[in-house]
């Protein structure tokens, strides 16, 4: 299997990525979204490692990728707790107090 | 063992603002777990100091040649212009946190705490050619931003801002970081200096021979990780988060935001961008290539700024203006990118430092207003000027600065990126300095609003409360606005040391 077959998934996943994060109206889905980019570019560095030989770079770049997205999941999840106490929703569109 | 002491101790004291920082943040914490809320302001004070002494350390170490610690970190110059400029504004900026008097002082250890894990953040961010240690940074700073934006938890206001940040920060962050792994696969490398002077066919290849392989390629990914850096200095098209955030979060905060975090993306911008495209022994190719970016960047500093300024015209909150004023002051500061000779870089440098005086000044002018009044808008300002002459003259200074009017340093950095901008190409970017001349003139209208309302508007029946401190630093900062247009060398013999980029690139 060559390294278009790779690319292939994460060129799809990257574009399943956007779409979730402009189309759906929950906070939750949109972080998702977010995860799904990230994996994305995780799927690109380990190919490219492996097709472009040698050096760890790439694979070093995957493991730190899941740590931040782990981080970050922890830091929105807790904001968006705080904003359901507050608002009670998780709809970016109910919470609107900021605006021109 | 011997090899080990050998190799890391070098590493290790090459290292030892960003480790400052670290045991200064972690002193914090437990200092807030000892003391509870009995000291919050000493809190405050043990983080400037700890400021204070990596700013020193920085100031020491400003003549050394540059040097690698670990093989990614970079200790150079440039990256030493930039720590030194945050550390700075974190000092003010918790010392606005000390002075703020709408802070909680339940829990305030955690502040200082953030603040500083940020400012380590973007010590990595900004000294490092590596692709890997300059997202880990740049996340760093980011993730403490975010709990720092929604730092008032039962502020539905706060609330909301820390929401659209994570949100709009998390997209950025995670584009960025696919034009990274594009850019990767493309040279085999993550190390910019290099990707600037690989040669061969074999990898890690050199980003020209990327560029003669695969133009699509290495330009899906250069506009990718363009994005991710717009957003973190607020250029259009990915500004929206700037005006919600900064205005829904804790004053101080957006300070920080607007100053410390916004000149963290320039040091890394300016260091990606010269690092792998001023090179003046690079192939044509790749030259070629950045003047391309060049106009690209170009019109990305013409929309920005002409948004920024269209916007700031119709807000009733004079922090969302401040909002979009820094909005459209990250465009012309981009005017100094889009020379992509040293001059221009120089100029940008210079414009940060100008704007570090102009806008830590209009901020504390709004933290003390909004802390005495409980609002932010024109009307809440009325006649206060009067009231509180010292103040109010001061804002007046920082609004003629921000505008970019002499006899203010804001009017001598907007000089030099017109200076840096008009020369190149045989004149390709005049229109480009016609753009910023008019939306400084657009900019009069709402910054001279303030000050109508400040001074010629009849006051309310509210007192104000002396801050004695306060006024205090903003006097020093509205004396250094003039001091520096009348005798502005050291600014300059400053910044055109530092960027040191191009010369030292192997």
């Amino acid at each position: 299997m060559g390294i278009e077959a790779y690319l292939f998934v994460s060129v799809a996943l990257f574009a399943l990525g956007i779409i979730c994060i402009v189309s759906r109206r929950n906070i939750l889905y949109v972080l998702m979204g977010i995860e799904m980019i990230l994996n994305a570019s995780s799927i690109n560095f380990a190919a490219f490692n492996r097709f472009n030989g040698g050096g760890i770079d790439g694979q070093m770049f995957v493991i730190f990728i899941i740590i931040l997205a782990a981080a970050e999941a922890a830091v929105a999840l807790a904001i968006v707790l705080n904003v359901f106490h507050l608002f009670h929703s998780v709809k970016p569109s109910e919470a609107d107090l900021l605006r021109e | 063992m011997l090899l080990l002491n050998d190799v890391h101790t070098t590493g290790i004291s090459l290292l030892a603002p960003e480790l400052i920082l670290v045991a200064t943040s972690l002193l914090v914490l437990a200092m807030d777990l000892i003391w509870k809320e009995r000291n919050s302001s000493r809190l405050g004070w043990i983080s400037i100091a700890g400021l204070g002494l990596a700013a020193f350390v920085l100031l020491l170490a400003f003549q050394k040649e540059p040097d690698h610690a670990f093989g990614i970190v970079r200790v150079d110059r440039f990256g030493n212009f930039f720590k030194l400029f945050t550390c700075a504004a974190l000092a003010v900026v918790m010392f606005f946190v000390m002075q703020d008097r709408r802070e909680r002082k339940h829990r305030i250890g955690e502040y200082y705490f953030l603040l500083l894990g940020a400012g380590v953040g973007i010590f990595f961010m900004v000294g490092t050619n590596n692709l890997l240690l300059l997202v880990l940074g740049l996340e760093l700073l980011s993730l403490a931003s975010y709990a720092l934006a929604g730092f008032h938890k039962g502020e539905k206001r706060s609330a909301e801002a820390a929401m659209k940040y994570i949100v709009f920060g998390g997209l950025s962050a995670g584009v960025m970081v696919y034009g990274i792994s594009l850019l990767y696969g493309l040279t085999g490398t993550l190390d910019l200096a290099v990707m600037a002077s690989a040669t061969g066919e074999d990898l890690p290849r050199s980003l020209a021979t990327a560029i003669t392989q695969s133009p699509g390629a290495v330009a899906v990914a250069m506009v990718l990780i363009l994005g991710g850096f717009s957003y973190k200095i607020s250029v259009a098209p990915f500004h929206f988060w700037a005006p919600d955030v900064y205005e829904g979060a804790p004053t101080p905060v957006t300070t920080f935001l607007a100053v410390a975090s916004k000149a963290a993306g320039f040091g890394a911008l300016l260091r990606f961008i010269a690092v792998l495209f001023m090179n003046p022994d690079a192939a044509e190719a790749v030259q070629d290539y950045g003047l391309q970016m060049g106009s690209l960047i170009a019109l990305l500093a013409a929309v920005t700024m002409t948004i920024g300024n269209l916007a700031a015209l119709r807000q009733e909150s004079v922090k969302r203006m401040l909002a979009y004023s820094s909005v459209a002051h990250a465009g012309y500061i981009l005017v100094g990118v889009t020379a992509m000779n040293t001059e221009g870089f120089e100029a940008a440098m210079f414009y940060l430092v100008a704007y570090y005086l102009m806008n830590l000044g209009a901020f504390g002018f709004l933290l003390y207003f909004a802390g005495e009044t409980g609002e932010e808008t024109y009307e809440s300002l009325n006649g206060m000027g009067r009231k509180s002459p010292v103040i109010g003259v001061s804002m007046v200074v920082f609004l003629v600065s921000l505008t970019g009017l002499p006899p203010m340093v804001g009017f001598l950095g907007k000089w030099k990126l017109i200076q840096a901008i008009q020369g190149v190409n045989d004149g390709q970017y005049l229109w480009l300095a016609m753009c910023l001349v008019l939306n400084s003139v657009v900019s009069l209208y709402y910054y001279v609003r303030v000050a109508k309302h400040l001074f010629l508007k009849e006051p309310g029946e509210r007192s104000l409360k002396p801050a004695p401190a306060l006024t205090g630093l903003l006097v020093v900062l509205a004396v250094l606005n003039l001091f520096f247009m009348l005798y502005a060398n050291p600014i300059v013999e400053w910044t055109n040391a530092s960027f040191d980029l191009v010369s030292s690139a192997e």
